[in-house]
């Protein structure tokens, strides 16, 4: 699909989403809201470590940057302000630590950016003690369901449309050749480290603004909640099952894995990680292209026969 | 004389205690088709690395047309005009032929210009390299023969004024071999490019340069017209490892 038409589609399927408050139950837009939380962290993510290859396991702490925000802020200052404000603090942050760790791959980079997730939870959870007396907070004057839920709406959107951009762009040109081989793509004029760290903050846009939006769901959030590396794996997991090369793979996979988590965790509460670990397992050993790589195999025959 | 496109002065390149490219001077004019030999170990692709700014020399300078680019990223080469290959072709070989081409005109190629329309898009490029129906390939399931020809299209994609070849002629069939020779000569008459050329396989080179320089044990031990650099003592001795070499 050209970015054009993906842009298009996009703007629709929103504009569908938009009805939903007065057409769903409040149970079903509560599993919509989980859906499209993860379509947009999914998709964010796969920005990114899609075509560089570099495996970032840091949307929890993006995510929980986010969160805080909004319980720093959100009394004080107008929603869309504080969701903004919880986006770019995620993209500062992914921007600091990457121009400091984006030399380092493979393992090293995994690890360290999990480690990050955790370095933040445990920075805010001494601030909050010091400073505020406090383990965890209260959000009082909260947005209604509704607002939530056009917020996280419109922050999946978007994450969709930038996805959609970047794709077709140089920018995600210079990051496709960054995962296919760093070294060339220097040699061919890619100022690779500045693009790696544009292209890490603007991943971490995303995750930050969906922290801060979801965030007053909970009412009560404290640093182990928000900072859940469960969050951060399922993001991931979710992606490379989609097809983190795509865009449509860690769409697609959000739904349906949101849709199954939720089925798995009401109907068989103890066994549900065991199902989804294994799966994980099944998929990564014999579909390491996502399930967009089926689609691809059907649709690679047919293209020879139409070139043909 | 004119000015050097390229120039490099006293680059020494140190790995621990070894010295593996030791204060070697070199100039790169206009137009110039230059060959680098030397056996095993010599140090010419450690050289070819600090020439297109992929290896920081220990010390010494790199300049471009004047613009010191001593530690400045291999970007900031392929921006100034410098391009090259590697040894092993790097291409991405999930992308199509036609897009690895892109990939040096949407960067480095960007902001160059080039007076041969040969350099105008990635079609005309793979034309020129006899790649045009390889376009809509990826570049991963070309065979190596074609791949390093795709990867002299990348570097001609960066529009560049000096083109660095490291051991393209490397596994190639005779008659590869010849056609690579005769594409390299292209590239210098046609197009008007610099080229420095490194390569293992000596006769194959010799047929083709105009000017040699030999590296041994990382130092630069002779440099002028391939008859001249032949008939050397130095580099005989160097070649057949023997006292005074000749036989």
């Amino acid at each position: 699909m050209s970015a054009r038409a993906t842009l298009a589609a996009t703007a629709a399927a929103v504009g569908v989403l938009a009805a939903m408050p007065w057409v769903l139950s409040d149970f079903l837009l509560s599993l919509t809201i989980s859906c499209l939380m993860y379509a947009g962290l999914a998709v964010s993510w796969a920005m990114f470590s899609g075509p560089t290859h570099y495996l970032s396991l840091a949307t929890a702490a993006f995510f929980g940057l986010g969160a805080y925000v909004t319980a720093w802020s959100h009394a004080a200052l107008p929603w869309p302000v504080v969701v903004l404000g919880g986006g770019l603090v995620a993209a500062s942050f992914a921007a600091l630590v990457g121009a400091a760790v984006l030399h380092l791959r493979g393992a090293y980079f995994a690890v360290l950016t999990f480690g990050l997730g955790e370095l933040v939870r445990h920075a805010i959870t001494y601030f909050e003690k010091s400073y505020f007396r406090t383990v965890g907070r209260v959000l009082t004057t909260t947005p209604d369901g509704t607002t939530i839920y056009f917020t996280v709406l419109a922050v999946a959107g978007a994450a969709v449309a930038v996805a959609a951009l970047v794709r077709a762009s140089r920018f995600g040109l210079a990051l496709a050749g960054i995962g296919g081989d760093e070294e060339r793509a220097q040699t061919l004029g890619v100022a690779t480290r500045r693009v790696k760290v544009a292209g890490f903050a603007l991943s971490a846009f995303f995750p930050g603004a969906m922290g801060a939006a979801v965030s007053v769901r909970w009412t009560y959030i404290d640093p182990s909640a928000v900072f859940n590396p469960f969050i951060g794996f399922q993001t991931v997991l979710i992606a490379m099952v989609g097809g983190a090369a795509t865009l449509g793979g860690p769409l697609a996979s959000a739904v349906v894995f949101s849709l199954f988590t939720e089925f798995l965790r009401l109907r068989f509460p103890y066994v549900f990680l065991i199902v989804l670990g294994t799966l994980l397992i099944v998929l990564v050993l014999y579909l390491p292209g996502g399930l967009a790589s089926l689609l691809d195999r059907r649709r690679a025959p047919a293209a020879e026969a139409a070139r043909g | 004389m004119a000015e050097a496109l390229l120039s490099a002065r006293g680059v020494t390149v140190r790995f621990g205690g070894l010295v593996a490219v030791d204060g070697v001077d070199v100039d790169v004019r206009e137009r110039e088709l230059i060959g680098i030999i030397g056996p095993n170990g010599a140090g010419k692709t450690t050289f070819f690395h600090t020439l297109s700014g992929v290896l920081r020399p220990t010390t010494g300078r790199l300049t471009v047309r004047g613009h010191d680019l001593t530690g400045k990223p291999p970007h900031a080469f392929a921006i100034h005009g410098i391009a090259r290959t590697f040894q092993t072709p790097r291409v991405f070989r999930e992308m199509t032929a036609e897009t690895n081409v892109r990939f040096g005109l949407e960067f480095a190629g960007r902001r160059r210009r080039h007076p041969h329309d040969a350099f105008d898009d990635a079609r005309s490029i793979l034309a020129f390299l006899n790649l045009a129906d390889a376009a809509d390939v990826p570049a991963g399931a070309l065979t190596p023969a074609r791949q390093r020809l795709l990867e002299i299209g990348m570097a001609f994609a960066t529009r560049p004024d000096v083109l660095l070849l490291d051991e393209v002629a490397a596994g190639l069939t005779e008659r590869e071999l010849e056609a690579t020779a005769d594409l390299i000569r292209r590239v210098r008459d046609e197009l008007g490019v610099a080229v420095v050329w490194i390569e293992h396989a000596v006769r194959a080179l010799m047929g083709v340069v105009e000017r040699v320089i030999v590296l041994h044990q990382g130092k630069k031990i002779a440099d002028g017209p391939p008859a001249t650099v032949a008939r050397d003592p130095a580099v005989m001795e160097a070649y057949l490892g023997g006292e005074g070499g000749a036989t």
